[in-house]
C-alpha cells in the first residue's frame, strides 16, 4: 500500500500542476531551449568549436575544445539553475504549505488516518520532486541541446542541477517549518529568501568574518553561519562540477550532507512544531 | 508513541541534525578564505613595464652623417632589435634571460640549473669571467647564430678567444674567427677545444655567435647601422613583451607541428607569412603565436584546422593519461582576427611547480651535501 | 464535558454559537488535543489512525481543490484512508449523493451544496463505523437535504454511529434519535429526543368567534395571549402564537388535560357554554423548544 507520505507528495504535485505560472513556466522554459536549439549553429572541427551562429550572425569566438569552450556556458548554466532556482521555487512553491494547512484543508486531512509529519513530509516531497523534475528538464535540455550540436555529451549540468536540489531542499524546509507557524504564504517566501541569503553569506563566512570587528558581533556571525547551508559554497561547486573544471579544496559530499542534514534538522523542528499544534 | 512523545524525539532529532550537519559543512568547505585563482594572463599587448624596459634600452645613437650641413635628429635605439635578421622568412627568438631568471618560473628553472649545487655555473664563472645569472640580460637565437646581450666586460676574452685569429670591426667591436679555445681549469690545468662558430663583441655589451666571420659582421653592421636596409628588423620594439618573443618562419613553425600533422604543416607553409611568439612567465607560463597571412578566408580554416588538431591532440591526451599535456592544451585556442590569427596556450605555474619539484630537491640536497666538510 | 454516544445511534449537537461544537469535533477526531481529560471513540484515542481509519468526517467548511474533477479526489481521499482506489465504487457513490452528472466538472465550478455532497461522499468512503458530520446540508437545497437525510438514514440502519452538528434544528430532530445541548463548554442535556421534548398534557384550541372567555376559563382554558402563561421567550415569538390581546379575537385557549377523558370533559363544558370547537392541536416541545429552554434564550442562540 502506498504511503501516505506518497500520497500528499501527489496531492502537491496535483495542485502544481494546475497552478498557471508554474505550466508557464515550463512552457517558458520549453521556448527558451526550444529557441537556442533552433537559433544557435555550432561548427565543430575535429572536436573544436570553430565558429559559433546565433540568429544566423556569425558570433566572435576563440576556436579551442569544444568542452572548454561550453565551460562559461555550463558554468553560468549552473548558476542560474542554482539561483535562479531556488528563487522561483521561494516564490512559486510558498503557497503549497499554507493552502494545505489552510482550514477546511487541514481538518479534513488530519482526520485521516495518517500521522501529522506525514503531512509535510509529503508536502516536502511533492515541491523536492517538482523541483528536481525542472531541473532535471532544464539541465536535461540544455545538455541535450549541446550534446547533440557538439557530440560533447557530460553529466555536469545534470549533477550540478542535483545540488540545486539540494540547495533548495535546505530553503523549502525551513519554509515549510515557517508554514506551520505563521499560515502564511508571504512569510514563508521572505524566510525562504532571509536563509538564501543567509545560506550565501554562510558560504563565504571565513570572508566576510575578517571585515567584521572582532567581539560579540564577529562571534554572533560565526556562531549563526556555522549553522546555516553554504549554499554559495554548493553553487560554486556545482558551477564547478557542470563546467567540469577541478573544485575548491574540501568534500564535496560532506558539503552537501551538510546542507542535506541541515535541511532534514529545519525540517524536524517543522515536525516538532506541528505535532503539538491544534488546527 | 504519543504526540508527545514523538515531540521530544523530532526536537531532540532537529537538534542533532543541526550539529551534524554544522560539522559536515565545516569539514566539507573548511574554515579558510579560498584562495583566488588568477586567470591565465596572455601576453598579447605591451604593458607598461614591457614600455619602460624598451625606453631603457635605447641605448645606440648611429653616428650621424656630416654632408648637407643640416642633420636630422636621430632617435636613439636597441642596438639588439636592430642586429636582427629582416625580410620574411627568417627567424628570431629572443629570451629576456634577467626577466626570465627572476620570474616563478625562472626560479624552477634556476634549482634544475644548479640542482648539482651551483658547482659547474661556478666553474663557467671562473672560465669565463661571465656569471650568466648577473651579467645575462637577452639571449636571441636566430637562424644565422646566436646573441648575448648584457655586461661583459669582465669577460676573459684574451683566456678564452686568444688564440684565435681576431681583428677590429668598427668602433669597440672585435671579430673572432673559428679556431681553437683554451679553457682553465679550476685545478690550475687547462683544456683546449675548437669552436666551429665565429665570435663576435661589441662594446663588452654584445656576444655574437655565428658560423663565419662574414655573418658575424652582417649582424655588426646592423648593429652599428651600416648595413643594407632590407626592411625593418623582424622585430621592432612594440612587440618586446613578454619574457620571450620572437618571430618564426612558417618552415621553421611546420617542422616543429611534429609527425602525423603533415596536412597541416604543408597548409600552414602554403597560406601563413609571418609567426609572431610571445611567451610571459611572468606568472603561469603563457604563450601566444600571431600567425600572420594574406588570405582571410584560408587564414580561418587553417585556425579551425589547428583548433581542431589541438582539441584532438589534448583527447588523445587524455584518453593516453598524458595529463601534463592535456592540461596544456585545456588552455589552448585560436583567436581567428581576419587574416591573422592568435593561437594561445599555457601551462599552470602549479603544474610546473609539481613537475619540477624534484630539481628543489636535488638542489637542497647538493647545497647540503657541500656545506657538510 | 463527558458524553455518551451509543453506537449505531443517530446523536445530535446542537447549541448556540461559540458553545464549542465544532472544538468537541475536532477533539473527536485528534485535531485539536484536550488541555486536560481523554477522548475515547469506537475503542480507542482519536490520535491512533487505526481509530480515525474508521471515521468518516465531513468538516463545516471543507476546502476543496477547484482544479480537481470529483473522481481523482475519491481516489487521493480513498489513498489517504490506506483504501485501494476503486473508481466503480466512488461512482456510484458520487451517485448515491446525486453528483453523477458532474464527474466531468472541475470541483472549482461547483456549488456549495455540490462540495457538499461530495465531502459527504469523501466521509463515506470506506465505509465508517462512525460518521461525524458537521452541518453537512449546508448550501443543499431543500430536494438535496431530502436526498442526504435519506442517505444519513439508510447509514443509520446499516449501524453506523451518526455523529451530526447542524444548525437546521428540525435536521436534526428528523435524523437523530439522541441529542446534546452544548453551551460553554458544559452539556447541559443530552438524552432521547423524546425524552428531551417530552410531549406535554397540553392541547392548543381554537374556537369560533364569540366564545364566553369567562365561561372557557372557568371550564379550565387559558387564552394564550396571557404573556406568564403562553408568549414565547426572547421575543421569538411566531406567527400563530397571538400577542396579549390576541386570546380574545382569536379565540386560542390551551388547557392542560392529563389524558383524552379528562380533554373532552373540559371540552364538553366549552361547548356547554356556547363555544364552538374550530381546531384541536397537542402542543409539544419541539427542538427548539428544549433548546430555548435550556439555554435560557436570548440573542446567539442557534446550533
Amino acid at each position: 500500500m502506498k504511503s501516505p507520505v506518497f500520497v500528499i507528495a501527489g496531492y502537491v504535485l496535483r495542485e502544481a500542476a494546475s497552478r498557471k505560472f508554474i505550466m508557464a513556466f515550463m512552457v517558458g522554459l520549453t521556448l527558451v531551449l526550444a529557441t537556442v536549439a533552433l537559433s544557435l549553429k555550432l561548427e565543430v572541427v575535429d572536436g573544436a568549436l570553430a565558429a559559433t551562429r546565433l540568429f544566423g550572425e556569425v558570433m566572435r569566438s576563440n576556436i579551442m575544445s569544444v568542452d572548454v569552450a561550453l565551460r562559461p556556458i555550463y558554468r553560468a548554466a549552473a548558476y542560474l539553475v542554482f539561483y535562479g532556482g531556488i528563487l522561483f521555487g521561494i516564490v512559486a512553491c510558498s503557497d503549497f504549505a499554507p493552502g494545505l494547512l489552510s482550514p477546511g484543508r487541514i481538518e479534513h486531512l488530519l482526520a485521516l488516518p495518517l500521522q501529522r509529519w506525514h503531512l509535510l513530509a509529503g508536502t516536502f516531497l511533492g515541491v523536492m520532486t517538482l523541483a528536481l523534475g525542472g531541473t532535471v528538464y532544464a539541465a536535461g535540455g540544455l545538455t541535450l541541446i549541446f550534446g547533440v550540436k557538439t557530440g560533447y555529451w557530460t553529466a555536469g549540468p545534470l549533477i550540478a542541477g542535483g545540488l540545486a536540489c539540494v540547495g533548495f531542499a535546505a530553503v523549502y524546509a525551513v519554509m515549510l517549518t515557517t508554514a506551520t507557524l505563521v499560515r502564511s504564504a508571504a512569510l514563508c517566501s521572505a524566510a525562504g529568501f532571509v536563509l538564501l541569503v543567509g545560506g550565501i553569506l554562510a558560504g563565504f563566512r571565513a570572508d566576510v568574518s575578517r571585515y567584521l570587528e572582532s567581539g560579540f558581533g564577529r562571534t554572533a556571525f560565526d556562531a549563526v553561519t556555522l549553522v546555516l547551508p553554504r549554499l554559495s559554497a554548493l553553487a560554486s561547486r556545482a558551477a564547478d562540477l557542470a563546467s567540469s573544471t577541478p573544485m575548491e579544496k574540501g568534500s564535496l559530499g560532506m558539503l552537501l550532507g551538510g546542507v542535506l542534514v541541515f535541511g532534514l534538522g529545519a525540517l524536524s523542528v517543522g515536525f516538532w512544531h506541528f505535532e503539538g499544534k491544534d488546527c | 508513541m504519543d504526540s508527545r512523545g514523538r515531540r521530544r524525539v523530532w526536537l531532540v532529532g532537529a537538534l542533532l541534525l543541526f550539529a551534524g550537519g554544522a560539522v559536515l559543512m565545516f569539514t566539507g568547505q573548511g574554515d579558510t578564505p579560498a584562495a583566488e585563482a588568477p586567470d591565465v594572463e596572455f601576453p598579447r599587448r605591451m604593458k607598461g613595464s614591457d614600455l619602460e624596459r624598451a625606453e631603457k634600452r635605447r641605448t645606440w645613437v648611429m653616428p650621424a652623417v656630416v654632408d648637407a650641413g643640416v642633420a636630422a635628429p636621430v632617435k636613439p635605439r636597441d642596438p639588439l632589435l636592430a642586429a636582427l635578421p629582416r625580410g620574411p622568412g627568417r627567424t628570431a627568438v629572443v629570451i629576456e634571460a634577467n626577466a626570465l631568471r627572476y620570474s616563478p618560473v625562472g626560479e624552477l628553472l634556476m634549482d634544475c640549473l644548479l640542482r648539482d649545487g651551483g658547482k659547474n655555473l661556478e666553474q663557467f664563472k671562473a672560465m669565463s669571467g661571465v656569471d650568466p645569472l648577473q651579467d645575462l640580460d637577452r639571449l636571441v637565437v636566430t637562424d644565422e647564430g646566436v646573441i648575448l646581450s648584457g655586461d661583459f666586460s669582465k669577460a676573459k676574452y684574451q683566456e678564452l678567444l686568444g688564440e684565435r685569429v681576431s681583428s677590429d670591426y668598427g668602433a669597440g667591436a672585435r671579430v673572432y674567427e673559428p679556431g681553437d679555445t683554451t679553457f682553465a681549469l679550476p685545478d690550475g690545468g687547462t683544456q683546449r677545444g675548437r669552436m666551429d662558430t665565429s665570435v663576435g663583441t661589441w662594446n663588452n655589451q654584445m656576444l655574437v655567435f655565428g658560423k663565419s666571420p662574414d655573418s658575424v659582421k652582417t649582424v655588426l653592421d646592423r648593429m652599428d647601422g651600416r648595413g643594407q636596409e632590407e626592411g625593418p628588423p623582424l622585430l621592432d620594439e612594440n612587440s618586446t613583451y613578454g619574457e620571450m618573443y620572437g618571430v618564426l618562419a612558417v618552415e621553421t613553425l611546420a617542422k616543429l607541428l611534429g609527425p602525423g600533422q603533415e596536412e597541416l604543416a604543408r597548409r600552414l607553409t602554403d597560406v601563413a607569412q609571418n609567426v609572431e611568439l610571445h611567451l610571459d612567465t611572468s606568472g603561469d607560463v603563457a604563450m601566444v603565436a600571431n600567425v600572420t597571412g594574406l588570405d582571410a578566408e584560408k587564414m580561418t580554416d587553417l585556425g579551425k584546422s589547428l583548433g581542431g588538431a589541438l582539441s584532438m591532440a589534448r583527447m588523445k591526451a587524455q584518453a593516453e593519461g598524458k595529463e601534463d599535456l592535456a592540461q596544456l592544451l585545456d588552455f589552448a585556442k585560436v583567436r581567428p582576427d581576419g587574416s591573422s590569427f592568435k593561437l594561445e596556450l599555457a601551462v599552470p605555474l602549479a603544474t610546473l611547480q609539481e613537475q619540477l619539484a624534484w630539481c628543489r630537491e636535488e638542489r637542497q640536497a647538493a647545497e647540503r651535501a657541500r656545506s657538510t666538510p | 464535558m463527558d458524553l455518551h454516544v451509543p453506537a449505531g445511534s443517530a446523536f445530535g449537537l446542537i447549541g448556540p454559537n461559540g458553545a464549542g461544537k465544532t472544538t468537541f469535533i475536532k477533539s473527536v477526531l485528534g485535531i485539536v488535543r484536550p488541555t486536560a481529560g481523554t477522548v475515547r471513540v469506537l475503542g480507542g484515542s482519536p490520535e491512533d489512525p487505526a481509530i480515525r481509519a474508521r471515521i468518516g468526517y465531513l468538516p463545516e467548511r471543507l476546502h476543496l481543490p477547484g482544479t480537481w474533477k470529483s473522481p481523482a479526489f475519491l481516489a487521493t481521499v480513498a489513498r489517504l484512508k490506506g483504501l485501494k482506489p476503486d473508481a466503480a465504487a466512488h461512482a456510484r457513490l458520487l451517485e448515491r449523493v446525486g453528483l453523477a452528472d458532474a464527474v466531468d466538472r472541475r470541483i472549482g465550478g461547483y456549488s456549495k451544496g455540490m462540495r457538499q455532497r461530495l465531502g459527504l461522499a469523501a466521509a463515506l468512503l470506506g465505509d465508517p463505523a462512525l460518521l461525524v458530520l458537521d452541518e453537512p446540508t449546508d448550501g443543499i437545497d431543500p430536494m438535496g437535504r431530502l436526498e442526504v437525510r435519506r442517505i444519513l438514514q439508510e447509514e443509520v440502519q446499516k449501524g453506523v454511529t451518526l455523529f451530526l452538528n447542524s444548525h437546521l434544528l428540525a435536521e436534526t430532530e428528523r435524523v437523530c434519535d439522541r441529542v446534546a445541548i452544548l453551551a460553554d463548554g458544559r452539556v447541559l442535556r443530552e438524552g432521547r429526543l423524546e425524552e428531551l421534548a417530552k410531549a406535554g398534557a397540553r392541547w392548543r384550541v381554537r374556537f369560533a368567534p364569540g366564545a364566553d372567555r369567562a365561561a372557557l376559563e372557568a371550564a379550565g382554558f387559558m387564552a394564550v395571549a396571557d404573556p406568564a402563561r403562553g408568549a414565547r421567550p426572547g421575543g421569538d415569538a411566531r406567527a400563530d402564537m397571538a400577542p396579549a390581546s390576541g386570546g380574545r379575537e382569536d379565540g386560542v385557549y390551551t388547557v392542560d388535560a392529563a389524558d383524552v377523558a379528562v380533554l373532552n370533559a373540559a371540552l364538553d363544558r366549552a361547548r356547554a357554554s356556547g363555544a364552538l370547537l374550530m381546531e384541536l392541536r397537542r402542543e409539544g416541545a419541539d427542538l427548539e423548544a428544549v433548546l430555548v429552554g435550556a439555554v435560557g434564550g436570548g440573542p446567539g442562540v442557534a446550533a
